[in-house]
């Protein structure tokens, strides 16, 4: 047993959605939102292909391997979220840089009837 | 389920008075299609179309039991009215109407969906729907209750797709209904401990339940939202997030229950709706707190563990959306007219606008749940459901806060106006409040043949505690009104407590910290 061998792809992901977490509830600057936002998808897509695979085990291509197929759907699943969180990003940032060019805001703010009082 | 979205992109391509024409047929041949649906739900049992030919459990299916298809049939009516509604109004452009119609099909995609994966990928479209939706007008507040929005239904539906992962890892299963089996065949019900918190949490968020409202108001309430934005945010859109509780603990049933948690949970979030709702100026935040009371005791009917009053709620689903779209329609009419939110500035509401206070009385009538009208029938059937003195005065609790905030906003019907004269009235939007302000009494007076009818569920109203129940709500209408007069209008400790709100790290702290009160109470219950 190697001494890393606890450093599991799940692990790395389980703990990538709590780092991901812990940023959003503790930066109030909106692009950190957004990228802690990232940090969380990214621990999600790393859970996700990661679940259920064996050493050795081989695509599910072409036919009569001795190997194990890998299980195709949680990948399948993944580029659609992947495709589908790329979008999000995006319209986030679309909306931030709206927001920050006509009314200069880069943070929540604390009361909604201030918004932007502090800049 | 897709031709809603089709239309709004052929609509979008018309851009002139066809499409308009085209919508409205559209949209009436879609209800009766899901009319036809439905009928034929009710005759024969569920049916399930699978796609692409694989076996059932394996396959992404469509699945019409007789809430969904409810739920589908009640969207598909709505639309009619708030298409209706919209047509005169400045902000109904090609871009409007195609996202609007593109967010029907997406909650008829909600409604529908048996396989989990789907039900994620439709949440997360429509989160970015309705956030366009509600800044379309580019307004500063708007944009900025947008994101709010758009950032803390993106982090919850991550949780719901974290949750599905962990559930795929134990059972190599999406499907909602094979999950279910599968569930009951489990060793050890701490497997799905941490998927059912996930899970819950994203519900939790989208049905606003206690800690997780503070988005709500946000986004129903926003000021330069569109009307109908708002009623279809508040009638038919947060009843999704109901609908997904309600499939998903079916999903749990097997290892899981939760009710008492979720009762207590429930009642919270009413008690603290109608109190922030006391404390409001703003017409529109009124009803946006008040839609997250509502939502509490339809949580609390549907976790009351007893079967009228769980299809008591899944009444009140329809009944809510009938009384808070024609309220919110109402609202934008007025503020329109006034050109002022402030509940206290508004006066004389009869005088001014004769039609749209019709619609708004009915609307009130119905959601104090006066004798006769809809929100008195469902409001039985779930008090119904038990004998329990505490349970029963519980709800008293929130039928007196209830009475107490609307009287606060039935003051705007009456008293001088501070124009003379009746205002123009735009005859669409009239007639579609007022046809809805109707329905809210039809729907009460044939409350027990169209619970018959929807859900195959027979109710018997008891003459002799009707009437009681009648007298109960005069009483109720009478300590409203003092409480009224003697506390709410000098403000005071209300309306400070009505301005708490929640920062958005403050919003995503309390869901991190639902998520872990959620654990810690499941890990001790198990």
């Amino acid at each position: 047993m190697k001494p890393l061998d606890f450093i599991t792809g799940e692990i790395v992901g389980i703990l990538l959605f709590f780092i991901g977490l812990y940023g959003l509830m503790t930066k109030k600057t909106i692009v950190k939102t957004i990228m802690s936002m990232s940090i969380m998808e990214s621990g999600i897509f790393l859970f996700y292909i990661t679940i259920n695979y064996t050493d050795g085990s081989v695509p599910p291509i072409g036919q009569a391997q001795e190997a194990a197929f890998v299980d195709p759907v949680p990948s399948a699943l993944m580029i659609t979220a992947i495709v589908i969180g790329t979008g999000v990003t995006a319209i986030g940032l679309t909306m931030f840089m709206h927001y920050k060019q006509k009314h200069g805001i880069t943070h929540w703010s604390r009361n909604r009837n201030q918004t932007g009082s502090e800049h | 389920m897709l031709a809603p979205i089709l239309t709004g992109a052929i609509t979008y391509l018309l851009r002139n008075r066809a499409a308009k024409l085209f919508l409205y047929i559209f949209q009436v041949i879609y209800a009766g299609l899901a009319f036809y649906v439905f009928m034929t739900v009710k005759e024969t049992g569920p049916i399930v179309w699978n796609v692409g030919g694989y076996t059932d459990g394996l396959a992404l299916s469509l699945y019409a039991d007789s809430i969904s298809i409810f739920m589908v049939l009640m969207t598909a009516v709505f639309y009619i009215a708030f298409l209706v509604y919209v047509t005169r109004e400045k902000y109904f452009r090609p871009r409007f109407y195609f996202l609007f119609m593109v967010l029907q099909g997406l909650m008829m995609g909600l409604f529908l969906s048996s396989d989990l994966f789907n039900i994620f990928v439709f949440l997360e479209v429509s989160t970015v729907v309705v956030s366009i939706l509600i800044m379309i007008n580019k307004e500063k507040q708007a944009i900025y209750d947008g994101m709010i929005y758009f950032f803390v239904n993106v982090i919850g539906s991550a949780f719901l797709l974290f949750g599905i992962g962990m559930l795929y890892r134990t059972f190599g299963l999406l499907d909602i209904r094979a999950l279910k089996e599968a569930m009951s065949m489990l060793e050890s019900p701490r497997a799905v401990v941490l998927p059912y918190g996930m899970m819950m949490v994203t519900v939790s968020l989208k049905t606003a339940v206690t800690p997780l409202f503070s988005w709500l108001p946000k986004a129903h309430g926003t000021p330069s939202a569109p009307p109908v934005v708002s009623a279809v945010l508040s009638g038919l859109y947060i009843k999704s997030g109901v609908y997904m509780f309600i499939r998903f603990n079916e999903m749990f049933n097997p290892v899981i229950d939760m009710h008492v948690f979720f009762f207590w949970i429930g009642f919270l979030t009413s008690l603290i709706g109608f109190i922030m709702a006391l404390g409001q100026k703003d017409i529109k935040l009124i009803l946006a707190y008040h839609t997250v009371s509502q939502v509490g005791l339809i949580m609390m009917g549907i976790n009351m563990a007893s079967e009228i009053a769980f299809w008591g709620a899944v009444y009140h689903i329809f009944n809510h959306a009938i009384f808070k779209s024609t309220l919110f329609l109402t609202a934008g009419k007025i503020y329109e007219e006034y050109g002022t939110r402030n509940v206290y500035k508004i006066r004389g509401l009869f005088r001014r606008m004769p039609w749209v206070a019709v619609a708004t009385t009915l609307a009130i009538l119905g959601i104090t749940g006066a004798p006769f009208f809809n929100g008195s029938i469902s409001k039985y059937m779930i008090a119904h459901g038990t004998y329990d003195y505490t349970v029963t005065l519980l709800l008293n609790i929130i039928n007196l806060g209830t009475t107490m905030s609307f009287v606060k906003y039935a003051t705007m019907l009456f008293g001088k106006s501070p124009k003379k004269g009746t205002a123009k009235s735009d005859f669409y939007a009239s007639t579609a409040c007022v046809v809805m302000g109707i329905a809210s009494f039809l729907t009460g007076i044939f409350g027990e043949g169209l619970t018959q009818f929807f859900f195959n569920y027979e109710v018997h109203v008891n003459v002799d505690e009707y009437i009681q129940k009648g007298m109960v709500y005069v009483l109720m209408i009478v300590a409203g009104v003092a409480f009224y007069n003697g506390i709410i209008k000098h403000g005071g400790l209300i309306t400070r407590i009505g301005h708490l709100e929640l920062t958005f790290n403050g919003i995503i702290t309390s869901m991190v910290g639902y998520f872990i009160v959620l654990i810690v109470y499941l890990s001790l219950i198990l």
